[in-house]
């Protein structure tokens, strides 16, 4: 089947099979190797992306159903130097070792971090824990990754910017 | 690597055309709606449907008021009950365990049609749904009959659904008096599917509590009522504790599965603490609002 992606701002019209993953078309199709792939049943996050400005599992998203709609991964969320404050605070607040579960986790929060600035509000560590309930890290504990969301947040609202 | 077997997509745009591919195909048809519960089976290939039926643009999208019925059409994703007005109001207990279900990704695209017609034996809207008596609404090219929650899950990922139909609502009876109740689950991590869970209803008639409903997950392979306690429950002035020798004896008598995730006694023992827990509290918000 015939369908058309907008990857990352890029429009392109692909033929795939209809079981194909996202995920799997993603990163085969589109070179984008940030996409990563962990458990393949929706139960890690790795592959979190976004359809339509919003979270979802590439691996529970069969590329055809997406026809028409824009699709943004981990690539195009700080560039290749990873700039977007979350990364950075992910960086500071040690809240990545091996980095395999990271794209899924900054994927999922990049929109939790945007929400509550936007709100102008700081989520308590149980609501923040809530919010990435649906990703798995086997390195870190969590309590870096924790310190990063309110780091990201944090800054942003001692800035008195919504950027 | 997990990956789904061949098969061919469609995506109708009207409920008769869905209707009409689900008859012309029958066993080898499924919908496919969120896709959170459908896709993991496929891509562990324990579900290897040869036609899938993609029903998001059908809408069936609609939670509202009918009387006395709440009717939640099929594609209605979990995360709006968290802020739906009219659940916050009519349906507490359901929005507390709307907060149990999965993460918020899935509940974000994940639907009650999909989750009932799924049917994990743990799963909270199947819980919810016979703890309220809720009434599936079926349709195939047939026309349309109501499953009472009751009759509708025959095990473990089995359901009355017949080939060829798909749900298309559910309809939530309205608790037509103060009510007040409680959702208690527990799973190894956050939002995985429960080892156990418990959901409490309980309606005030003056000082006194005038109807009750309890249901659990864990306790069989599919949630189930326990009529024993809420008879024990009903008539008991407010302000009495929960009855715990009573819970006590009626959780010993469960004969809950053994798995992988927690041994029968393992689960009976849970199941006894979540009943004896979640029933004082749904007392203690009882004798709160009266």
């Amino acid at each position: 089947m015939n369908v058309t992606l907008t990857v990352n701002g890029t429009q392109r019209t692909i033929t795939v099979e209809s079981r194909r993953l996202l995920a799997d078309v993603l990163r085969q199709e589109f070179n984008l190797s940030g996409v990563h792939i962990g458990c393949a049943h929706g139960a890690c996050g790795c592959c979190t992306v976004h359809v339509d400005g919003a979270p979802k599992l590439s691996c529970l998203t069969f590329a055809g159903q997406c026809d028409g709609k824009s699709i943004s991964t981990v690539e195009v969320l700080g560039g290749v130097e990873a700039e977007h404050p979350l990364q950075a605070a992910f960086r500071s607040e040690h809240g990545l070792q091996c980095g395999y579960c990271t794209p899924g986790f900054v994927m999922t929060l990049a929109p939790f971090v945007d929400d509550r600035v936007a709100e102008g509000r700081m989520p308590d560590d149980l609501e923040i824990r809530e919010a990435m309930s649906g990703n798995i890290c086997r390195c870190t504990g969590y309590h870096g990754i924790v310190a990063a969301v309110r780091k990201a947040i944090g800054d942003r609202l001692a800035k008195g910017t919504q950027a | 690597m997990l990956r789904p077997s061949a098969f061919e997509y469609h995506k109708p745009e009207t409920l008769d055309q869905a209707l009409a591919l689900l008859a012309e195909f029958g066993d080898e048809g499924r919908p496919l709606a969120g896709g959170q519960s459908l896709v993991p089976m496929m891509n562990l290939r324990l579900a290897r449907p040869q036609h899938l039926v993609d029903i998001n643009d059908l809408g069936l999208e609609a939670i509202e008021r009918d009387g006395p019925i709440l009717r939640i059409g099929a594609l209605v994703r979990h995360e709006r009950y968290l802020t739906d007005p009219l659940i916050g109001a009519l349906m507490p207990v359901f929005q507390e365990g709307v907060h149990y279900i999965g993460h918020p990704t899935i509940r974000r695209h994940g639907s009650i049609g999909g989750s009932l017609a799924h049917a994990d034996p743990t799963a909270e809207l199947p819980l919810l749904a016979v703890l309220y008596d809720a009434q599936i609404v079926v349709r195939s090219v047939n026309g349309e009959r109501r499953v009472a929650a009751a009759a509708f899950f025959h095990g473990a990922y089995m359901t009355a659904i017949d080939p060829g139909e798909m749900i298309v609502a559910v309809e939530f009876p309205i608790p037509q008096t103060a009510a007040a109740g409680a959702f208690i689950e527990v799973g190894e991590r956050r939002g995985d599917f429960a080892l156990a869970a418990v959901a409490v209803q309980l309606a005030i008639d003056g000082g006194r509590i005038g109807t009750a409903s309890v249901a659990c997950s864990g306790a069989a392979q599919h949630a189930i009522r326990l009529p024993e306690l809420e008879r024990a429950l009903i008539g008991k002035p407010l302000g009495e504790p929960a009855p715990e020798n009573e819970i006590a004896r009626i959780a010993g008598a469960l004969k809950p599965p053994g798995d992988h995730a927690a041994s029968a006694d393992y689960r009976r023992a849970l199941l006894k603490t979540l009943l004896t827990r979640a029933t004082a509290t749904a007392c203690a918000r009882a004798r709160e609002i009266s």
